[in-house]
């Protein structure tokens, strides 16, 4: 089939479609889809005893913080990579909030190894971190990516990494307003592996709600 | 753009056709095979009308148009890079072997029947053949080497290649 003949296929019967709303938009309902549903999640668990005085620490503070800036940072960079016009340097945005949280609770390790002794490094198993950003993270890496999906065609590999990771920051940061870990190794290590496994799970098998083969129109 | 996402048929088509040019300019520049860089065109039309809804006015067409194509064009080269990994065309290989002593195998079976053919002759007829035909000698040099007649070599010579296409079923 030549070319124009295709012109001609696709203009003729051509349906108006609705204009998807502008990105940074797009990632704003999605922010605030997840903080909905994550601060339901807290409100039904109880926020820890002790928050007050945690979040008093400078550090903790800035963690929680930059959970939270990794999360959205995430979010616009998915939504403005799933745009084919805008620049690819936009998948940096969240590299700075995501070095300074996963740097955060690195330097935190060593903190407490300082105060604590070898106490610090005492490994305890924490399913329940893993099991509540799983939870929390897939449905809203599904939503994002279902938000995103006209990312398909053109650039889904960033879409699919970036998507895992908002859910996964936020509900990280959802996470640690309730949850009872003091060592950093252990947040390091639940929290943060807990993200790397929904990015992965997002990667592998996130295809499917981006990727659609486009039909040709009789 | 704007008037094709409202459904205005007629814009969308002298849109598209505007935009061929262009989409035929970014899909060469990657792809030198002229039949698969068209291809890349139409898959990056296709693109572009399952995208129409994502596009925003408010920002330059250009560089949509020229991103999606650029997508479609990389898409391409990697499936033809892939399938070209996979296949290896055999025509113009014939019926050649890996091994080059392989692909004389018949040759070699042939020159064997006829070398145990030979020595089947005679040995008068075997000696005449051998002057005669393989060392390519004149009649009368063969016979003062093998002391047979001119007359009996010509005879001995016919009945050997007589009994070779007899022997190796060359006799119709």
């Amino acid at each position: 089939m030549e070319s124009e003949q295709l012109i001609d296929r696709l203009a003729t019967g051509l349906r108006p479609v609705r204009r998807l709303p502008p990105p940074g938009l797009q990632a704003l309902l999605w922010c605030a889809l997840a903080v909905l549903v994550i601060g339901f999640a807290v409100a039904v668990q109880g926020l820890r005893h002790d928050l007050a005085q945690r979040m008093a620490l400078p550090q903790e503070l800035a963690q929680f913080l930059a959970s939270i800036a990794t999360g959205l940072a995430a979010a616009l960079a998915a939504a403005m990579l799933a745009r084919p016009d805008r620049s690819a340097a936009w998948v940096l945005l969240p590299v700075v909030p995501l070095v300074l949280w996963l740097g955060g609770l690195g330097w935190g390790c060593f903190a407490d190894l300082g105060r604590m002794g070898p106490d610090a490094l005492a490994m305890d198993t924490s399913w329940g971190c893993l099991k509540f950003i799983l939870l929390m993270g897939t449905p809203l890496t599904v939503a994002l990516y279902l938000l995103l999906r006209h990312a398909g065609p053109v650039r889904p590999l960033p879409v699919l990494l970036l998507g895992g990771l908002a859910s996964a920051a936020l509900c990280s940061a959802g996470l640690s307003l309730f949850h009872h870990l003091d060592a950093m190794l252990m947040i390091l290590v639940w929290h943060g592996g807990a993200v790397a496994v929904l990015v992965v799970l997002g990667w592998a098998l996130g295809r499917p709600l981006l990727l659609r083969a486009p039909a040709i129109p009789r | 753009m704007v008037a094709a996402q409202a459904g205005d048929a007629r814009a969308y088509d002298a849109l598209l056709r505007a935009a061929l040019p262009l989409l035929r300019s970014v899909a060469r520049r990657r792809i030198r095979d002229a039949a698969e860089a068209e291809d890349a065109v139409q898959d990056a039309l296709l693109t572009i009308h399952q995208l129409r809804h994502a596009f925003d006015p408010a920002r330059p067409i250009r560089p949509w148009l020229v991103a999606i194509c650029e997508r479609r064009a990389i898409d391409r080269l990697r499936r033809s890079g892939r399938r070209l990994g996979r296949e290896t065309p055999i025509d113009d290989f014939g019926e050649t072997l890996a091994a080059p002593g392989a692909n004389q195998g018949e040759t070699r079976v042939a020159s064997a029947e006829l070398r145990a053919a030979v020595a089947e002759l005679p040995p008068a007829q075997r000696t005449a053949l051998g002057l005669a035909k393989l060392e390519d000698l004149p009649l009368a040099e063969a016979s003062a080497r093998s002391g047979m007649s001119v007359g009996a070599l010509k005879v001995a010579t016919h009945r050997a290649v007589k009994a070779l296409r007899k022997r190796l079923g060359a006799e119709d």
